[in-house]
């Protein structure tokens, strides 16, 4: 079997090539609780930063989506302590300055860029602070739809910004203010509540299962 | 840019000769009985070896999988001789388990029908929305378009699930769903819309209309994040690292709270509570079968567990949805989730010599078989047409290159953004190349039963979501779980708010763990089992071997 | 069409958003096709927090990185603050070792140096040109008269001074060139107090409550101004009994001359017609 050896936290392990970050942790004996959620690369809990032999850079990635190499050193994060403020989105308007009045941090701003960096998602993170800072709330949400609230960044900003918080809230407000409505699901629910289905529906839920077998198979498909 | 050894590439090759006549066909459906002789011949569920006969408790003589009745039939993980349940250290009206998508709801919704924040607890295995909830992708189901409607969308449900689902259930999934949507509005999920409003809505597997709402491939991530955030707005207190190991019941049998455990002090806390949610999700990290999963790490079925011990009737659990495109290769990504929105959006299964064999949106049980078919050697009844990975894998192709050819350039990195970044990582680029896919074990369609108001029959004990069954019968379609997850996660909420205002719960006390330790003797289960899981066991069987407990 | 680079800066995103239209208007009709930099950050002027002399200059050069990117050789502000801070960076990386080691954190990308930051004003004054203003001005002021408000970012320090700082004439030309009467009065080039704005409030308004008088005595109609931020304070931070004096920005005058829309000129320019008119 091919192997490679990475040090977990700082002690020395053979585990076999080709491994993630995750299950070499695994295979080395470990019982992942924090820094393990969804094994799929969705839920940000698995957060870990890692050096390479003869690299003088920190690296951050997620230890499920991550394959090992040989010299890797490799450190998880059990968590990254961020500050949400207090809000009730009701109670909000979307407008620029909402973003920079409940987190005045986005200000300290430098443009390091090491955020970006630090993203295992690869999205442009220092420039939806940006957009934040100019009070683009779209362009808040569009650059970080796709974020996972793993705190890589978060843990690495000299300006002590709570980026996942601040991005959720733009997409709320986003959503909620900036997106029009879909007609067609509010016209659905009024006609549910007016009882419009109430008929039909009672028919079926006491059809008899030869009843509901003809019916299925005579539905007409949308192309 | 490929890492596709070059046996696979020869497949490759034949995938991208036969694609220019495959663009305008699809493979025709099956009738309900092709479907049948399929699943009868090649669905796992239909393997007898792979199940067996309850020995006790109430669904005493139903056959579940071997993983699941191991954990039924087993002895309690926690000594109720070892903890004094007799006093609080917390005491809430409702205590919520589980902090997925179904628990993060019914803890909003118990809040929004009057329970103070602070007499609401989500008690959670691992972090807050860490969960099924928040991997799924493709979407979810609402019959909100003039040309669809409920009752269609009703018989949608039922027909998937080959007729065997709670009617009243159903009803209140399609009933509920729209106004589930306009919540979410409300709440600023952001779903793909066009310019003025409209949602975009596809197809799934099953459904006769286009009514899939999706937020790119991460509608599940969206929906969770945005329900944690309005969770948090709201103030409702989360323990997370602390899965319930045991309920609480009364001298009546009333369900009056919970023990937790610390999963990193080892501590346990005593939650007295007047209602009681559950809502721990599903059994992906059994491994039903040896199959790989989609399902996040703590999708262990602790929540079937607890709730058979306090008398809770179980249904369906025989029945293990498979999903038909798990990731077959790289070896890294083996059993993740490749949405249904990748076929819906017209990527085609295909056979090693490039060739369909089935159609992309045919109910999950049905198309899982199709796949299993395809891959199994000839001497098993298959066509050994499947395509072997170096590391001993079988799959077979999911033309991705279709999507951008159909829907333009640049349509599957927007719409299909994270299963692009997944492959990216490893230098598969999925639109210009096929991936390969097999079927995973995804979901557990069946679970406790439940009337439309969550409530399981166990006075103070309510379900939602993965955990409970009878919405999705034997085989759930896609975006119905999602559906599923907020409708019932409302429903339980509200109930459990009423509950509680009028309950008058007597003394906590372990009594029915003992007595179910005392059936479980007489059924002659071996004392070593122990459940709840908890958590899978992943340790390499070499440290596994010298690992000693000294301290 | 002759093609800018052009960085807008956070406030005319923002608050100042009328500056900006009126003006990127105005420019257009004089034959400038404006190419907003594609991905910038701010300007750096809210670095200040920061405690050495290189991390400031991160942001201004990153932006300068991008104008380089878009193979543009200038880059345009209307902003005065932001032209203070890019010019103020541009000017540190001169120094080749300064530019190594800020090109350490641009990594991978690296800035080559050599990109010239300038503010609408000088683009008036060096590639428009006084006459070439008044001859393509299309509805002149009328004689309205302005009193020209340089502020302090534009002429300090004096290595990136757009002109003389003691004695500057530039925005006095362009306001005659639109056809306006130019009011010089001492506290032209002040300091509006920016950057106590929020901690000092007082501090400012005092400064204000000078600028404001000064221009007035002069006898001025209106006061122009080179900076959304200068434009902010001398509007917002007003101290009780401050002449009443209309505060424009250098671009809506630019924008009314050239024929574009903007409200606060026409009011101003109709009064100044009527009392020339009376005056005739």
């Amino acid at each position: 079997m091919n192997e490679v050896t990475v040090f977990i936290m700082g002690k020395g392990y053979r585990v076999p090539a080709g491994l993630t970050i995750m299950k070499a942790m695994e295979y080395a004996g470990y019982r992942l609780t924090r820094g393990c959620g969804c094994r799929g690369g969705y839920c940000g809990a698995c957060a870990t930063v890692y050096r390479l032999k003869g690299d003088y850079k920190l690296y951050g990635d997620l230890a499920c989506q991550t394959t090992v190499q040989d010299g890797m050193y490799i450190a998880q994060l059990p968590f990254t302590p961020a500050e949400r403020p207090a809000y009730r989105l009701e109670e909000l308007q979307a407008r620029g300055e909402t973003l920079l009045a409940l987190f005045p941090e986005l200000a300290r701003c430098v443009a390091c860029n090491t955020c970006t960096k630090a993203c295992p998602q690869k999205l442009e993170v220092m420039d939806a602070v940006q957009a934040a800072l100019r009070g683009d709330i779209p362009g808040v949400a569009d650059l970080t739809f796709d974020c996972v609230s793993c705190g890589l960044c978060t843990m690495r900003c000299p300006a002590e910004i709570s980026h996942h918080h601040v991005w959720q809230l733009a997409r709320r407000l986003n959503g909620a203010y900036l997106t029009p409505r879909a007609p067609h699901v509010a016209q659905r629910v009024e006609e549910v509540r007016a009882g419009k289905f109430k008929g039909e529906l009672d028919r079926l839920v006491a059809m008899p299962k030869e009843g509901l077998v003809a019916a299925y198979k005579a539905r007409d498909i949308e192309p | 840019m490929t890492s596709y050894p070059k046996e696979m590439q020869e497949s490759i090759a034949r995938v991208e000769a036969t694609r220019p006549a495959r663009l305008s066909t699809k493979f025709p459906r099956l009738s309900l009985q092709e479907q049948e002789t399929l699943l009868k011949g090649f669905h796992p569920d239909y393997r007898p070896e792979g199940k067996r006969r309850l020995r006790v408790g109430p669904s005493w003589g139903e056959a579940v999988p071997h993983e699941l009745a191991d954990l039924l039939e087993a002895y309690p993980l926690l000594d109720p001789k070892a903890v004094d349940v007799s006093r609080p250290d917390v005491d809430v009206d409702v205590l919520v388990i589980g902090g997925g998508g179904a628990g993060t709801v019914a803890a909003i919704w118990a809040h929004a029908s009057g329970i103070p924040a602070e007499r609401i607890l989500i008690a959670t295995k691992l972090r807050h929305g860490d969960s099924n909830s928040i991997m799924a992708q493709g979407g979810i189901q609402a019959a909100d378009k003039p040309h669809d409607s409920p009752a269609i969308h009703y018989l949608d449900v039922l027909g998937g699930g080959h007729f065997t689902n709670d009617p009243k259930l159903v009803r209140a999934l399609v009933e509920d769903a729209p106004e589930i949507i306009r919540w979410h509005e409300d709440l600023g999920v952001m779903y793909d819309k066009e310019p003025d409003g409209t949602m975009v809505e596809i197809h799934g597997g099953g459904t006769s209309r286009k009514r899939m709402h999706s937020c790119k491939d991460y509608t599940g991530l969206e929906i969770m994040r945005v329900l944690r955030d309005e969770a948090r707005s709201r103030g409702i207190p989360v323990l997370e690292f602390s899965p319930a190991v045991e309920l609480l019941t009364d001298h009546g049998g009333q369900v009056v709270g919970a023990v937790l455990w610390n999963l990193e002090t080892g501590e346990y806390t005593v939650v007295w509570a007047k209602a009681t949610v559950l809502a721990t999700g599903g059994w992906g990290r059994l491994h039903i079968q040896g199959f790989p999963t989609t399902n996040h790490y703590g999708a262990t079925a602790d929540g079937v567990v607890l709730a058979y011990r306090v008398g809770a009737k179980l249904r369906d659990l025989d029945a293990v949805q498979y999903h038909p495109t798990g990731a077959a290769y790289p070896d890294q990504l083996v059993g993740l989730l490749i949405t249904e929105k990748v076929r819906g959006m017209d990527a085609q299964p295909l056979n090693r010599l490039g060739e369909p064999f089935v159609h992309p949106l045919e109910p999950r049980d049905v198309e899982s078989a199709a796949f299993i078919r395809e891959c199994l050697p000839p001497e098993k009844g298959g066509r050994g047409l499947g395509i072997l990975t170096p590391t001993g894998m079988v799959g077979v192709w999911l033309d991705t290159p279709m999507v951008d050819i159909l829907h333009g350039k640049g349509t599957f990195q927007r719409a299909l953004s994270s299963i692009y970044r997944m492959y990216i990582r490893f230098d598969i680029d999925p639109t210009r190349e096929p991936i390969l896919v097999y079927p995973t074990l995804h979901y557990q369609n069946g679970g406790v039963v439940i009337d439309e108001h969550g409530w399981t029959g166990i006075p103070g004990l309510f379900a939602a979501g993965e955990v409970e069954g009878g919405v999705h019968g034997k085989n759930r379609l896609m975006g119905n779980s999602l559906l599923d997850y907020n409708v019932f996660g409302r429903r339980a909420g509200i109930a459990a708010a009423g509950w509680a205002r009028l309950a008058s719960p007597g003394t906590p006390t372990l009594a029915h763990v003992e007595r179910y330790v005392h059936e479980l003797r007489s059924a002659g289960v071996p004392p070593e089992r122990k459940a709840p899981l908890l958590l899978p066991e992943y340790r390499g069987e070499k440290a596994l071997a010298r690992m000693v407990d000294l301290l | 069409m002759k093609t800018i680079a052009y960085f807008p800066g956070c406030a005319l995103k923002d608050q100042a958003r009328a500056d900006e239209t009126g003006t990127l208007g105005a420019l257009a009709r004089l034959g400038y096709e404006i190419r907003e930099i594609p991905r910038w950050n701010c300007c750096g002027t809210v670095f200040s927090l920061v405690q050495d002399d290189l991390m400031r200059h991160v942001g201004p050069v990153r932006n300068l990185l991008r104008v380089q990117a878009m193979e543009e050789e200038k880059v345009l502000t209307l902003c005065a603050m932001c032209y203070g801070t890019l010019a103020r960076s541009a000017h540190f990386v001169e120094d080749p070792e300064r530019l190594r080691r800020i090109n350490a954190f641009l990594d991978p990308d690296a800035y080559q140096g050599g990109v010239e930051v300038i503010h609408l004003l000088t683009l008036l004054r060096d590639e428009v040109g006084y006459e070439r203003l008044a001859a393509e001005t299309r509805r002149p002021l009328n004689g309205l008269r302005v009193a020209p408000y340089y502020g302090c970012v534009l002429l300090r320090p004096r290595p990136f001074a757009v002109d003389d700082p003691d004695s500057p004439a530039a925005m006095e030309r362009v306001v005659e060139a639109l056809g306006g009467t130019a009011v010089p009065f001492p506290e032209r080039t002040e300091c509006c107090g920016t950057h106590l704005t929020v901690t000092r409030k007082d501090v400012v308004e005092e400064r204000v409550g000078r600028i404001l008088r000064s221009a007035r005595g002069g006898g001025a109609d209106a006061l122009v101004v080179t900076c959304p931020l200068c434009h902010f304070n001398l509007e917002e931070r007003r101290p009780a009994g401050t002449p009443d004096l209309p505060v424009l920005y250098l671009g809506q005058l630019l924008a009314w001359a050239m024929g574009e829309d903007d409200p606060g000129v026409a009011s101003l320019v109709g009064r100044a017609a009527v009392s020339s008119e009376a005056v005739r």
